[in-house]
C-alpha cells in the first residue's frame, strides 16, 4: 500500500530510478520484498518509452483485489535527491507481463534497505 | 541494472532466487523460477470470480468442493472431490479436503457455527495454483493454494494451520470485516493465526504445553533455516534465512513495525496479539480453544468490533467477553489482562 503521489507518471529521465517490489502474500519474507532497481540513465531511449507507456498504462489498472494474502506489484519512482515522487501498486494478477519481465531482470537493491517502507537514496551512476 | 537488452531475452527470476541464480543456481531452479509468474493475464484476471456452488443446509455438516487449476491460475478449476467422497490419493487435494473438515469441526463443535457464513456456505478450495505458485491466498470467495517451488517452499496444503488460517479470513469478511491495513489488517492476520493454530491444536489433541505454536510448520523445506513462517509464543524467531531474511515480527508493542509495506506491516505486527493470545492460553492451560479460543470467538462476532479496530481496542473487547462469558472476577479476565499487559497494548 502506499499514499505517495498516483495519477500521471512523471517523466523518466537520467538520474530517476524505478523501484519495482513485490509484496504481500501469506507471509512477509523481508528477502523477497527487497525492491528492485531500474536506473534511467543506463536505459536507451526505447527503453525509456517503453517503461513510459507501462507507467502510462497502470493508471488504469485496478489498486488491488478482494480477499487476503494476495501478492501485489509495488513501482515507484524515485527522483535524483531519492525521494519518491510517483507510485502506484498494482495485484500480482493485474500486473502487465512487460513490467514483470522488467522486475524479472532489475537489479535487487541494497540490503540495507529500510524497514518503514520508504525507499533507500541510491545516488545514480 | 544495465538495461541494455530487451526484457523478453532474460530468464525469470523471482526475487529470492536471483542471487542464488546468480552464483551458481541449478538448472531446475532455474526453471522452477522462470514458470513462477509467467501466466496468462486472461486466466489470472478471472480471479475472485467463481460463483460459489450449494452450500449446506444441515447445521453440523460442512460442504466441501476441492479443485484443481492444473497448474493454470485459472479459478475454480476442475472439481476434483466433493462432500463425501474418498481420498482421492492426490496429496494436495486430499489435505485440502481434510484441513477444511478440520476448520469446520472447530467451528461447528466448539462455537457452533455452521459454516464461514453460520448459514452453510460452500467451503471452496482450489488447489495446483500455478506453476510452482509460492502462496495461498484467501480471494473474497474461496481458498487458492499453490505447490510450491519444491526448494524453498513445499506445497501450501502441508500445514492445516495454513489452510484454517485461509478459511478464518472468510469467518472475519462475514463477521468484523477488519479492514486489511494497519493495526486492523494485524488484527485480521492474527485471528486467522489464532483460529489456525486452534485447528491444529484440536486435531492434534494438544494441551497449551505441548503445543508448538508455531505458524506454516513443515512448508519451508530443508533448504530453509527456519521453524516455520511465524511463532507466536517468540515472534521475531521463526526463520532467518539468507535469502527470504529474518523473521520481522516484533512480541512487544515497543518493537511496533510502522510501514507501508505489506498493507501497512500485517503480517508483521500481528505477532503482537499473537503473543497476547499465546499468554493468555497458557496462563489458562488446558485447551486453548475452550477458555482463550472462546474469548477471542467472543470477540470476532462482537458487534462492537469496528472494521478499523486497532489493538487496544480489541483488546479491551477481549476483557470485556471474558467478563461476559466467565465472570467479572474471573480467572480468564485476570489471563487475558496481563497478557495484552505483557504485550505492551494494556498499561
Amino acid at each position: 500500500m502506499t499514499k505517495d503521489p498516483v495519477g500521471e507518471p512523471p517523466e523518466l529521465r537520467p538520474g530517476r530510478i524505478l523501484r519495482l517490489s513485490r509484496e504481500g502474500g501469506f507471509a512477509h519474507f523481508p528477502g523477497l520484498a527487497r525492491p528492485r532497481c531500474i536506473h534511467c540513465s543506463r536505459c536507451s531511449k526505447a527503453q525509456l518509452s517503453e517503461l513510459q507507456a507501462l507507467l502510462q498504462a497502470l493508471s488504469g489498472i485496478p489498486v488491488g483485489s478482494a480477499g487476503n494474502d494476495r501478492r501485489q506489484f509495488c513501482v515507484a519512482l524515485v527522483d535524483e535527491g531519492g525521494e519518491v515522487i510517483w507510485s502506484q501498486v498494482v495485484a500480482e494478477e493485474s500486473a502487465p507481463q512487460p513490467l514483470l519481465a522488467w522486475w524479472r531482470r532489475a537489479e535487487i537493491a541494497s540490503s540495507q534497505k529500510k524497514t518503514d517502507g520508504r525507499l533507500d537514496k541510491q545516488a545514480p551512476d | 541494472m544495465s538495461a541494455s537488452n530487451p526484457p523478453a531475452a532474460r530468464p525469470f527470476l523471482p526475487p529470492y532466487l536471483l542471487e542464488r541464480v546468480a552464483s551458481g543456481g541449478s538448472p531446475r531452479l532455474r526453471e522452477c523460477a522462470r514458470h513462477t509468474l509467467l501466466v496468462d493475464s486472461r486466466f489470472r484476471a478471472r480471479a475472485g470470480a467463481v460463483t460459489l456452488p450449494p452450500g449446506s443446509q444441515r447445521r453440523g455438516e460442512p460442504s466441501r468442493y476441492i479443485h484443481s487449476a492444473e497448474q493454470q491460475q485459472v479459478l475454480p478449476g476442475r472439481l476434483m472431490r466433493r462432500e463425501g467422497e474418498g481420498d482421492s490419493g492426490d496429496p494436495a487435494i486430499d489435505e485440502a479436503y481434510h484441513g477444511l473438515g478440520a476448520t469446520y469441526r472447530l467451528f461447528w463443535e466448539v462455537y457452533r457455527r455452521h459454516s464461514l457464513d453460520d448459514q452453510g456456505m460452500a467451503l471452496l478450495a482450489t488447489v495446483h495454483y500455478g506453476k510452482e505458485y509460492e502462496n495461498a491466498f484467501w480471494d473474497g470467495n474461496q481458498m487458492v493454494f499453490g505447490d510450491g517451488d519444491g526448494e524453498l517452499f513445499n506445497r501450501f496444503t502441508i500445514a492445516v494451520d495454513i489452510i484454517a488460517h485461509e478459511l478464518t479470513h472468510g469467518v472475519i469478511q462475514h463477521e468484523a470485516a477488519l479492514e486489511y491495513a494497519y493495526q486492523a489488517g494485524a488484527l485480521n492476520e492474527s485471528l486467522s493465526d489464532v483460529f489456525g493454530t486452534l485447528v491444529k491444536q484440536r486435531q492434534r489433541e494438544q494441551r497449551v504445553e505441548e503445543a508448538d505454536w508455531l505458524i506454516g510448520e513443515g512448508l519451508f523445506t530443508e533448504r530453509v533455516a527456519g521453524r516455520a513462517l511465524r511463532s507466536m509464543a517468540e515472534p521475531g524467531t521463526a526463520y532467518d534465512d539468507p535469502l527470504l531474511g529474518s523473521d520481522p515480527q516484533p512480541g512487544h508493542m515497543d518493537q511496533l513495525v510502522e510501514t507501508r509495506e505489506d498493507n501497512g506491516g500485517v503480517h508483521i505486527n500481528s505477532g503482537i496479539p499473537n503473543r497476547a493470545f499465546h499468554l493468555a492460553a497458557m496462563a489458562l492451560g488446558g485447551h486453548a480453544w475452550e477458555r482463550a479460543g472462546w474469548v477471542w470467538y467472543d470477540t470476532l462476532v462482537d458487534q462492537r468490533l469496528a472494521r478499523n479496530s486497532d489493538f487496544t481496542a480489541f483488546a479491551g473487547l477481549t476483557q470485556d467477553n471474558a467478563a461476559r462469558r466467565f465472570g467479572a472476577s474471573s480467572e480468564e479476565v485476570e489471563a487475558v489482562r496481563e497478557a495484552w499487559r505483557a504485550v505492551g497494548v494494556l498499561p
